[in-house]
């Protein structure tokens, strides 16, 4: 049958071109590929789920509790669906492990992200596939928003309002921009049509190309060969091959994780519909975003009101703290590559304390993320007496600036200690050394 | 010997190339920017979508009493979510909730808590005080404070206002007060006595001012 195969479709050169390819041995490496096994897991959830999720926010009478005819009990439809849905056998299961892979997937891709950027994989050849990996996480986050805003539950119907104000503050363009990307004002008659194409079609295709894209290019650039390939092949390619190597340990890790995943999803509930309810004017208290978003929901916590006019644009702190502010900070990372001045290809992962500021820098950064999600927790900080109204703002400033720069020098006066601890060794070991050979 | 000279011809194929993509481009482009103009519908002002009018009786909005008429003797220090209740062109009863940025915000305090920059000309006796209940930062329903009695928090990103003082925002982010609606007492219901004051959300000024104009000119 191979003979057969490849005489039609060249499965040899195809073997020798990719089904080769050299995987480094090192758990690292993994992070990218959980990240990858997630958005195929979430794939197949998400087509198992379409399939029973009614697209529509019109208003359908409640088959769980009709009411009275005189005063029937309507939700909307794709509540409604996501109400049956859930009392389907393993139906909230569904739904959970859906959930949980996208956080899943956020975590494994921010986690690679440290990887590459600690051990300087982002630097010269590979600086497109950094870029592309960012746009792969700003559109996976984007996703995952639209995702939630499906089950069109109270908690949805909020996180959906504020999106919108988000997407409204934007000077000059906001309302039209608003408007056209939900289907009128909020909320239209036509903005769960609207959401489920953008979170099943739109996006998804946006992140299989990307994917693809960045897939091709690590084929071709290779991956950065781990330390260990410099000592035992200098400039050749060390690792084990993907068939028939390192595919049954892609297969065992995919297996294990989807396990692991199954796991949290019979334990841990996520999203309860019923809990929040149909849409209503009723809030919800401490009402949060994912972790991911956290830190621009801490900034928007703690900004304090201002709003001014510019040619007849309102610039406002919504506008500053929800798109200005990510920005900047995605700006900030996009940038990332271009500090490197290098002129060289870079074949090797690079040992982080080898590079002090790289690592100070990146670990500040986390840290003003971390304490940005913190201020995210603000109304919970008060209510637990940790801070008061009064001082809450003005701690939470402080630390923003504070916590960062510590980190900064903890981390430079680290790597102080482990290089004077290195080289002591290595004096060490040289003296005796020395001392044998006499 | 005859020289050949090899003719150009009057266009070359490069050329011929790049003019053929540039048109299907252009065309290309000019038609997805018509077909996207679609994507943002026409809004059509209709009567569950104006925002309260002069008239308009004041309704619960929470789900269980969703439209029952509020008694003056419900209100408290506690916040009364309503809807306002207008008539459709049959005059028979309609819940303005086909935009949920009507939904208001209703106070009773005792009698002198109620200071400036609130409107008292607007309140009931300078006792009942109407709000727009959404948050001018990112349209969220605000709550009353946990924290701090008589206060006002909108759980979306902490933005606080004071209702006893024009409603103006005391911590958060959200730039502008909520907007009073001037209210009237009618018996025991409570009746709505013009436009809210200032723009709520998500109106700017001009907006509002517009939206009020072809509020007038539909009823009229």
């Amino acid at each position: 049958m191979n003979q057969w195969l490849d005489e039609r479709l060249h499965i040899s050169r195809l073997n020798d071109k990719f089904l080769r390819k050299a995987f480094p041995v090192h758990h690292s490496f993994f992070l990218g590929e959980i990240t990858l096994f997630s958005l195929i897991i979430l794939i197949i959830t998400g087509i198992v789920l379409a399939l029973s999720y009614e697209p529509s926010n019109s208003l359908v009478v409640n088959s769980f509790d009709p009411g009275t005819a005189d005063k029937p009990n309507m939700l909307p439809a794709a509540y409604h669906s996501v109400l049956k849905l859930n009392a389907m056998p393993f139906g909230d299961m569904l739904r959970r492990v859906h959930h949980w892979m996208a956080n899943i997937m956020v975590a494994a891709a921010v986690i690679h992200m440290m990887r590459i950027y600690f051990t300087g994989a982002f630097k010269k050849p590979r600086e497109i596939n950094w870029w592309i990996g960012m746009l792969l996480l700003i559109f996976a986050a984007l996703t995952a928003v639209t995702g939630y805003i499906l089950p069109y539950d109270n908690y949805s119907y909020n996180t959906v309002k504020v999106v919108y104000g988000i997407a409204a503050s934007i000077p000059w363009i906001g309302t039209w921009l608003a408007q056209a990307a939900f289907a009128g004002n909020f909320p239209g008659d036509g903005i769960i049509p609207r959401i489920y194409g953008y979170h099943i079609m739109l996006l998804p295709g946006i992140l299989l190309a990307l994917t693809g894209a960045h897939m091709l290019i690590m084929i071709k650039q290779k991956h950065t060969q781990p330390q260990y390939a410099k000592r035992i092949a200098y400039k050749k390619i060390v690792g084990v091959p993907l068939l028939t190597q390192q595919t049954p340990i892609m297969l065992m890790l995919t297996l294990l994780f989807a396990g692991i995943v199954l796991l949290f999803a019979a334990f841990i509930p996520v999203h309860p519909s019923e809990f929040f309810g149909p849409p209503s004017t009723t809030p919800i208290n401490n009402i949060k975003p994912d972790w991911y978003l956290l830190w621009i929901f801490g900034a928007l916590a703690i900004i304090p009101s201002f709003e001014f006019n510019i040619f007849g644009g309102i610039i406002g702190s919504e506008f500053t703290g929800a798109i200005l502010l990510p920005t900047v900070v995605l700006g900030a990372m996009f940038a990332v590559p271009m500090l490197d001045r290098s002129k060289d290809n870079n074949y090797y992962a690079e040992n982080p304390t080898n590079h002090p500021v790289r690592l100070a820098i990146g670990t500040a950064f986390m840290a003003l993320l971390i304490v940005m999600s913190v201020a995210g927790y603000k109304p919970d900080l008060i209510s637990a007496n940790v801070l008061t109204t009064a001082n809450a703002n003005t701690v939470l400033w402080i630390l923003i600036f504070v916590v960062p720069a510590v980190t900064y020098f903890a981390t430079i006066g680290i790597v102080r200690g482990i290089r004077a601890l290195r080289e002591a060794d290595e004096r060490d070991s040289l003296a005796h050394s020395a001392a044998a050979d006499d | 010997m005859t020289r050949y000279r090899k003719q150009d011809p009057e266009i070359t194929r490069r050329r011929f190339i790049n003019a053929a993509m540039g048109t299907t481009a252009t065309v290309g482009i000019v038609s997805l920017v018509g077909v996207l103009g679609t994507a943002n519908p026409v809004f059509r002002l209709t009567r569950d979508k104006m925002p309260p009018v002069e008239g308009d009786v004041l309704v619960h909005a929470s789900a269980s009493k969703e439209g029952e008429v509020i008694k003056v003797s419900e209100l408290s220090e506690q916040l009364i979510r309503a809807w306002p209740m207008g008539k459709d062109k049959e005059g028979n009863n309609l819940i303005r909730k086909g935009d949920p940025n009507n939904v208001l915000a209703l106070y009773r305090f005792p009698k002198g808590q109620i200071v400036a920059p609130t409107n008292l000309d607007a309140t009931v006796d300078g006792e009942i005080v109407a709000y727009s209940d959404i948050c001018t930062h990112a349209g969220c329903s605000v709550s009353d404070d946990d924290q701090q009695e008589g206060q006002m928090k909108c759980p979306c990103h902490s933005g606080q206002y004071d209702p006893k003082r024009g409603c103006v925002v005391v911590g958060g982010p959200p730039p502008r007060p909520l907007a009073q609606l001037p209210i009237k007492q009618d018996g025991d219901k409570l009746v709505v006595a013009g436009f809210f004051l200032e723009n709520p959300y998500p109106f700017t000024e001009s907006e509002w001012e517009a939206r009020k104009e072809a509020v007038k000119a539909q009823l009229a």
